[in-house]
């Protein structure tokens, strides 16, 4: 459910198609993601829309390309280093 | 999301050479950080560096030497925080060295990011047990319901 939701925000009628469970379970999940502050919903017209709430993920991603970066700069000083050794 | 980073270097030295930079503290001190890291499965060692305020990083990473795998192979835990030993970021770094004709690729992954005390794996957890919870329930609220159609 929170892989889907991770794509784009949903009704809970469309989610719950998605899921061989009955409405009243749909929506018992959903109750304990918006409890445990995973996800936030929204009245848009006649819809209840399930959204992720992407903070925790941001901070991981925030990492990853950090460490990225990181990475890039520490092999290229590897590189550097091991060609000095050939000129010498 | 991308969980996952992937770098591939050549370099015209042999897998000897390469091995030795990614071994010996203070080769490796020369080009990644200072470090007391050792050559020994289990053994537990940090990375020093420049804090990082913005990052909420205190500039060490605490590492654990995981698998060893002479002029192969080289694997070990990563794991930095905001300091006092608070570790929030959990992830895995493996060095992979592949002997070429004239020199060695170099294969670095760093993964399994985790937060660690976050979001993330309360999720996952929470995510898997539910799910298996839930169908639980439905399976035994089918079988009730069988059960007394069938009396």
């Amino acid at each position: 459910m929170l892989t889907m939701l991770s794509e784009k925000s949903l009704p809970i009628n469309s989610l719950a198609e998605h899921f061989d469970m009955s409405r009243p379970a749909v929506s018992k999940h959903i109750k304990i993601m918006y409890n445990a502050g995973f996800i936030s919903i929204e009245d848009i017209g006649r819809e209840r829309y399930c959204t992720l709430k992407k903070d925790g993920f941001d901070e991981l991603q925030k990492w990853i390309s950090f460490f990225d970066n990181f990475w890039k700069g520490k092999l290229k000083n590897l590189e550097t280093l091991l060609n000095n050794k050939i000129k010498k | 999301m991308e969980r996952s980073i992937n770098h591939r270097v050549f370099y015209p030295h042999a897998p000897e050479v390469v091995w030795d930079y990614l071994t010996k503290a203070e080769l490796m001190e020369q080009w990644l950080m200072k470090n007391n890291f050792e050559l020994k499965l289990g053994h537990d060692f940090q990375f020093n560096t420049g804090p990082i305020p913005s990052m909420d990083f205190d500039g060490i990473v605490y590492c654990k030497v995981l698998e060893i795998e002479p002029l192969k192979k080289l694997t070990y835990s990563w794991k930095c925080g905001p300091g006092n030993g608070q570790i929030t970021i959990d992830s895995i770094v493996y060095w992979t060295l592949l002997a070429k004709d004239n020199g060695t690729e170099l294969l670095l992954e760093n993964s399994g990011f985790k937060e660690a005390n976050f979001n993330v794996v309360i999720f996952n957890a929470m995510e898997q047990g539910w799910l298996a919870n839930m169908n639980k329930i439905y399976k035994i609220i089918n079988e009730a319901k069988n059960a007394s159609t069938n009396a």
